[in-house]
């Protein structure tokens, strides 16, 4: 019993993780109906790693970022454009070409590699998370200011993907890509698509680890400490801003990496991945899975999205809006924990709230 | 070093707001490993001294010194505020503001001097002494057993004495305490007395206090101050017998 | 020359809108430290119900008195909003006091669910309204044309503007008003009913943003999006003008609409939303929290 209230993050995350590991098995074994399952929950993993990195923002650190989409689609387009470049050769693509452009532009040249793509799918996300977090947190913008500008960056970064269509193909952004491990269409391919499917799982797995890592450390305390006290934070001696900015930063690159997961999926990448709405439903996940716990995050991510994959098709996707709304207003409302919290918190009150009831006429009875 | 050697003094110190005098022409000395009370009606200039202290607030003329242990004497006044922390005189807000979401230990383990950079937090554990260290603190102010208690769920009082024990483990030559038993019961109070008295072997303690009881328990000198002025400083016996000090705040319904 | 008083009267124009709907976020957010997400979809509802408004007196009116169905559609739309925002400030806002992000983050499943409403009501098509006759067409002066429709949104808002200030610093109710928003508990202490406040004050923010929904049903066509897109320019208003003051909101309307219309006239609409945001940030260097700081004897509020 001990055991499990002390490791019943690490548990159920180790439930989830087999549960994915045997998919692609269930999958060979006839007990799925097509790959779709297994494609679909590839881009659940990736969801889940950005919503770790979310969750090390806001959760713990109390920073609610509007803008994680950004940096998920900069990852996102930094790998789309190596598997772009994988198609054509190197060659420029057929949008550049519409658009009028004769040579590969500059900012398209790197990601002729994939050890310079991987490293830029950090460094991108990275560099402009270090900008934002540089200027706003060393000024000690914060709480929903905070939000507010990084609500309003996404929404300018959107503007300009859109705008710049002969580099990003704008509205249509970039699509019908293979993977990093080549085409993963089709029975034939099916190999390929375990290989992606597991290594994503590994991504999962040692993101999970280092968030677990991190917050277990006198540095997840001082996150605590910086969303329950900034100023008394900043008097204990420590620079606050730099703390910010740094798991700022560490959260965008997480972002990256997850939109570069997600791209090899999804077989494309659109601004709409970078808008405020899709920012704000990552946070949607933490804030029902329950945020400040990284298996809350986690578990948000895989349920919501598993539940929008069954509902939101033909007419129930009417309905899902409503629930979704809802559900999400609710749990700001009420359950701050979301589900983790309910599970390690309300439901044990209640039984001791119960228990209590129960007990108190019996020692009147015995008086 | 004999004990009686000061370790503060504070030299005609004079406050003016918009031609105000909130404090004038101040002049008192602490004493080495004592518990010096400042006490006085509202309005008296208790805090502003404090304020004047710990750099919150320039005086208009006057100096504060400050006698470090083993150390040349520091001219306080002009100095920046976290650099005074640093040369070892901390200050109690009188809100308690402890981390809520962490227990007393993590509270604390935040608490400790140095390695406070990014990456001294991600890869270094406190050392055995650092442990030993909070351990031996949390015993002094009587919250060992509350360890690992969120700070939140701690008691009034608690908190406080939580705070204390913060501020103790940077190890500061002086603490201020800004009405430290405010909002306490008395064997909260008492406890708190208790607890001033066993720290004073370490370090220097400036209180502020209106609880009378307080003050006759835990205090070794007592300065009164009285719009903006000092009115007399000894034992708190001498300050209890004195006519001016009666007229001026104790007869008038104190304590 | 021309070419710039006519961009500076669109500028004005659009300033106009976002001051409508930044003076309810900045008043709420002033008074009760929420943020309301749902306050687009307020704009939304707003021009929408002047959409409904031009239906009903399509069906019922002979064709003569048609156009007064748009001073019909501003009373109803205020009306319509201002109950919801009762409404809303009842069930949710109210539980959430002091707790801004949260408020931020419930308000927007509201707005989730209201935008999924207008889709099950009017469809995802947007939908026309047709501008009243007399409001087709312009004044020309010296070769600018000012057009009529622009003209009479500024005059609406300027009458707004001149309520509000009445209703803020002339009326015993923006007294009480003003009382709470700067401490509330002794407000309560002197007998104000603070609930009754911030209901009433809620509420007159959302009707205002539905009375700038119905201008901008008057610019163009409307859709569940609508309010999205004057939302964050609004937002940002607030940031700038800080919060509780009108002249703040004022100032911080003008300069957010007029920086964006005069750099999408030199440049485009891409790189105005990006230097608005360049200016706020710039802005935000010198004072982080605007233009009010909150001061209190604990460290941490």
């Amino acid at each position: 019993m001990k055991l499990i209230k002390k490791q019943g993050d690490n548990i159920c995350f180790t439930v989830i993780v087999l549960i994915l590991a045997a998919m692609p098995l269930m999958l060979n074994a006839g007990m799925l109906s097509g790959s779709s399952t297994v494609l679909f929950l590839g881009k659940c993993i990736a969801f889940a790693v950005v919503a770790i990195g979310l969750d090390l923002i806001w959760g713990y650190t109390g920073i609610l970022s509007l803008g994680h989409g950004l940096y998920f689609a900069l990852g996102g387009y930094c790998m789309a454009m190596y598997l772009k470049l994988q198609q054509t050769n190197g060659q420029i693509t057929d949008f550049m070409h519409i658009g009028g452009i004769e040579t590969l532009p500059l900012a398209w040249r790197p990601f002729k590699y994939l050890p310079l793509t991987i490293i830029l799918i950090v460094a991108v996300p990275s560099l402009v998370a270090f900008l934002v977090g540089y200027f706003m947190f060393k000024k000690r913008v914060k709480g929903v200011y905070f939000s507010i500008i990084s609500q309003a960056l996404t929404w300018a970064a959107y503007s300009i993907f859109i705008a710049l269509s002969p580099y990003t193909n704008g509205n249509v952004g970039i699509t019908e890509i293979k993977t990093v491990f080549g085409s993963i269409k089709g029975d034939a391919n099916r190999a390929n698509m375990f290989t992606l499917f597991y290594v994503s799982l590994a991504i999962l797995v040692i993101v999970y680890a280092l968030a677990k890592f991190l917050v277990s450390r006198k540095f997840g305390k001082l996150l605590v400490a910086i969303r329950d006290g900034e100023n008394r934070t900043y008097f204990s001696g420590y620079n606050v801003s730099s703390y910010k900015t740094f798991i700022y930063v560490l959260s965008a690159a997480i972002a990256g990496i997850a939109g570069a997961v997600f791209v090899n999926f999804n077989g494309s990448i659109t601004p709409s991945q970078m808008t405020i709405a899709y920012s704000i439903t990552m946070v949607i996940w933490v804030a029902i899975g329950g945020r400040g716990t990284i298996i809350g995050a986690v578990i948000g991510a895989f349920l919501i999205n598993l539940c929008e994959y069954n509902l939101s098709s033909g007419s129930m996707v009417e309905i899902w809006q409503y629930i979704i709304g809802a559900v999400f207003c609710i749990t700001i409302l009420f359950f701050k924990g979301g589900i983790v919290g309910i599970v390690k918190n309300q439901i044990p009150a209640f039984i001791t709230g119960v228990k209590n009831k129960k007990s108190v006429p019996a020692k009147e009875g015995a008086k | 070093m004999s004990v009686n050697e000061n370790v503060l003094e504070i030299n005609n110190i004079s406050v003016c707001f918009d031609g105000f005098y909130a404090l004038t022409e101040v002049k008192t000395a602490v004493k080495r490993n004592t518990v010096h009370f400042f006490i006085g009606p509202n309005g008296a200039g208790k805090t502003t001294l404090l304020d004047i202290i710990c750099a919150k607030t320039k005086p208009t003329s006057g100096t504060v010194m400050f006698y470090p242990k083993e150390k040349e004497p520091v001219r306080l006044t002009g100095m920046k505020e976290y650099k005074i922390v640093t040369e070892g005189i901390g200050r109690k807000f009188q809100v308690p503001s402890v981390f809520v979401n962490l227990t007393v230990t993590e509270n604390m383990i935040l608490s400790l001097k140095g390695h406070k950079g990014i990456m001294d937090s991600i890869f270094r554990k406190p050392s055995n002494e650092d442990m030993e260290n909070i351990y031996a603190t949390l015993e002094k102010v009587g919250l060992k057993e509350r360890a690992d208690v969120r700070a939140g769920s701690l008691a009034h009082g608690e908190k406080q004495w939580l705070e204390i024990a913060m501020q103790l483990l940077q190890k500061p030559e002086i603490i201020m305490l800004d009405e430290p038993a405010a909002g306490m019961g008395k064997p909260e109070t008492f406890k708190t007395g208790e607890i001033l008295k066993e720290i004073k072997k370490d370090c220097t303690i400036i209180v502020i206090e209106h609880d009378m009881d307080f003050v006759k328990q835990a205090a070794d000198i007592v300065t009164v101050l009285h719009e903006g002025k000092l009115l007399m400083e000894g034992s708190i016996n001498d300050v209890l017998a004195d006519k001016t000090v009666q007229a001026v705040y104790l007869g008038r319904g104190g304590e | 020359m021309e070419q710039l008083i006519n961009t500076l009267f669109n500028g004005i124009s659009l300033s106009s809108i976002i001051l409508l709907t930044s003076i309810g976020l900045a008043i709420t957010f002033g008074l009760m430290k929420v943020i309301n997400m749902a306050h687009g979809e307020f704009l939304m509802i707003g021009a929408y119900m002047t959409f409904v408004m031009q239906q009903i007196f399509v069906k019922i009116f002979p064709e003569s008195v048609r156009d007064i169905y748009y001073f019909a559609a501003i009373p109803f739309a205020f009306l319509v909003t201002f109950l919801l925002g009762s409404l809303l400030e009842r069930f949710v806002i109210s539980r959430l006091y002091g707790r801004e992000i949260d408020s931020l983050l419930a308000t927007y499943g509201i707005s989730l669910i209201l935008q999924q409403a207008a889709r099950s009501i009017f469809g995802t098509q947007g939908v026309n309204v047709n501008a009243p006759s007399f409001l087709n067409g312009g004044i020309t002066i010296g070769g600018c044309t000012f057009s009529y429709n622009r003209l009479f949104i500024i005059f609406m808002v300027a009458l707004c503007l001149f309520l509000v200030w009445l209703i803020m610093y002339k009326s015993n109710f923006g007294k009480q008003m003003r009382a709470v928003m700067q401490n509330r508990t002794m407000a309560q202490c002197m007998g104000i009913n603070s609930r009754k406040v911030d209901n009433i004050t809620f509420a007159i923010g959302s009707g205002l943003a539905g009375i700038a929904g119905c201008s901008v049903a008057l610019l163009g066509s409307i859709d569940s999006t609508v309010g999205q897109s004057y939302i964050v320019n609004s937002f940002m208003a607030v940031v700038l003008g800080g919060v509780g003051k009108l002249l703040g909101t004022v100032i911080g309307s003008t300069i957010i609409g007029s920086a964006s219309i005069f750099t999408e006239h030199y440049t485009s609409s891409t790189i105005a939303k990006a230097i608005v945001l360049l200016i706020v940030i710039v802005f935000l260097q010198k004072r982080p929290q605007g233009l009010f700081v909150i001061k209190s004897r604990s460290l941490d509020e």
